[in-house]
């Protein structure tokens, strides 16, 4: 009988070790940043492409700020979703209240592999199984320029989420089917369109966080790559951006790339709904990044 | 001839015509639901109707031609001051609006939303701009109106 709890014992213990193991935090250490001098000007278009403002910037008067008002980064927007309410952070450069102390691989740490500076995951409604792909010297740019933004007091509360999604630990099973931490090949990609749409798309415009449907544990469904789906933030529908899309089989890549510069679809109806903020992160891009993520958009397979 | 049987017709012609006004001038407000938001979604198809001409224009895929993209910002004047007066209370949902709830609910911001649209229109009219490159900032400036109201006043449906 004693043998027989104890067996049981050990292999709860054993359970309980692996699961602790598997759950761990896996980050970068300080040998994985290239010796590189990040230049803030490059890390703006980082920061629209990534739409960090569309999250992080402080509601003014409970409505999404506008104008220069999106790069006071103090956080307070409230995410409503299925496991329970998300309160975005404040990551302005404040020493205190934001991420003004953090050292350049804390930031990356965060941004590409989802773990906080003492080892807590972060849940992926921080978009970081996108960003991290975006090459590791962009991110170090976009780090320099959000360090030249206004720095804004004030602590925003914890998440409010029901029992299990609660436990932050449990992410790290999450992350292990989930967070593909394979970046991109480096800037010789640049020069052809359809591979910089590509890292565009993938990387720091996270387009497939609402336009790829999601699996039963809210992760990407990567057959159904830009296919749409239930929009994860609210009410509708994400439309299909694949060539057969129900708009876009008939839109044009120049159709597409007016739309994210004006917010104009081909027929002159207005873009909607939480598209709305991205469409204006894309107007402050390059032409030729707009062209490039148009080109991309074409050269997809078609999901029906 | 009496006085009465002049003043019978005239007083007859006198008392529908009061009451073709009263029709007239409570006609919005006997809409039914349906017809409200029947009549102010063909209103914005006009809208967005006269807005592809426009487009085209900042585009650069047709010429530009200020008679034409005059005679849509006269339309978006006329809708401009007709638009607001389809949203009775009841015509929150249903007929496939995609009204949002936020027009019954911050009815200024609505109403505010209405007058910078039509402002942004007039000023377009009395710029009557020569040349393409005049023209883009002026009726940027009125499509980025209809951006704005969209955004906060209309909600997708399907
Ligand atoms: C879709 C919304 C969303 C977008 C877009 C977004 N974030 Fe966040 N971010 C969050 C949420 C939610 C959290 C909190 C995650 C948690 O607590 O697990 C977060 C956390 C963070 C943190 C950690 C802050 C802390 O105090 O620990 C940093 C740093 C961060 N985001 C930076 C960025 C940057 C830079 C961008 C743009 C490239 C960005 N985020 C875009 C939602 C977003
Ligand atoms: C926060 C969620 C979200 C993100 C992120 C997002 N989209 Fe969208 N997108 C939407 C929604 C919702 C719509 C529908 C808009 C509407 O109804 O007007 C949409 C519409 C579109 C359309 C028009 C499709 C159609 O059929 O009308 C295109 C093109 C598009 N998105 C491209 C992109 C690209 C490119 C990115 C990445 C840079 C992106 N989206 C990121 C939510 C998102
Ligand atoms: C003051 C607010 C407001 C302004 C300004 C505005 N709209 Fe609208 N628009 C709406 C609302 C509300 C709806 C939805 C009406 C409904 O479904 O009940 C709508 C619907 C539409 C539709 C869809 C019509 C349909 O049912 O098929 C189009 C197209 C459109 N608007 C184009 C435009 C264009 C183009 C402009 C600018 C030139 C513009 N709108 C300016 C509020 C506005």
């Amino acid at each position: 009988m004693g043998g027989w709890i104890r067996l049981l014992l050990a292999l709860v213990v054993i359970a309980a070790a692996a699961g602790w193991w598997l759950t761990r935090p896996v980050t970068l250490g300080p040998e994985d940043l290239p010796d590189y001098t990040p230049d803030a000007i490059a890390g703006e278009r980082q920061f629209w492409a990534g739409g960090c403002a569309s999250c992080h910037a402080s509601p003014v008067d409970g409505k999404r700020a506008r104008g220069d008002d999106k790069l006071r980064l103090g956080g307070g927007l409230e995410l409503e979703t299925p496991y329970g309410v998300f309160r975005v952070p404040n990551v302005s450069p404040h020493p205190d209240d934001g991420i003004g102390g953090w050292s350049m691989l804390d930031f990356v740490n965060a941004m590409q592999r989802g773990v906080a500076p003492g080892g807590k995951h972060y849940y992926p409604s921080f978009p970081y199984t996108s960003y991290a792909k975006i090459p590791v010297r962009d991110v170090m740019d976009l780090k320099a320029y959000i360090d030249t933004l206004p720095a804004v007091a004030g602590r925003i509360d914890e998440h409010s989420l029901g029992f299990p999604w609660s436990v932050r630990r449990g992410l790290g099973l999450w992350k292990l089917r989930y967070l593909d931490t394979e970046r991109f090949a480096g800037p010789g990609d640049a020069h052809d369109p359809v591979a910089r749409g590509r890292l565009l798309v993938e990387g720091a415009g996270h387009c497939g966080e609402c336009h790829t449907p999601r699996d039963r544990f809210g992760g990407m469904d990567r057959s159904r790559w830009l296919a749409g789906g239930p929009d994860p933030e609210g009410k509708g529908r994400v439309p299909n951006i694949t060539p057969a899309g129900e708009n876009l089989a008939d839109w044009s890549a120049s159709d597409i790339a007016y739309y994210l510069e004006s917010g104009f679809t081909p027929e002159f109806d207005t873009v909607g709904g939480t598209m709305v903020a991205v469409q204006e992160n894309m107007a402050r891009l390059d032409k030729a990044d707009r062209d490039a993520i148009a080109a991309y958009l074409k050269a997809i397979p078609p999901v029906e | 001839m009496s006085l009465r049987t002049i003043h019978l017709p005239v007083l007859c012609v006198s008392l529908s015509l009061a009451a073709l006004a009263l029709a007239a001038d409570e006609a919005v407000d006997f809409e039914t639901i349906d017809e409200s938001i029947d009549t102010r979604k063909a209103l914005m198809e006009d809208v967005g109707a006269a807005a592809k001409p426009v487009g085209l224009m900042l585009r650069g895929e047709r010429d530009y031609d200020w008679t034409v993209a005059l005679e849509s910002l006269r339309t978006w004047q006329d809708v401009g001051g007709e638009f607001g007066k389809h949203f009775p209370e009841g015509s929150e949902s249903g007929s496939g609006t995609e009204a949002a709830p936020a027009i019954w609910e911050d009815r200024e911001g609505f109403e505010a939303a209405l007058t910078e649209w039509s402002e942004a229109t007039s000023s377009a009219i009395a710029a009557a701009p020569a040349t393409l490159d005049e023209a883009r900032p002026v009726l940027g400036a009125v499509f980025n109106t209809c951006k704005d109201c969209h955004d906060g006043y209309r909600i997708e449906t399907d």
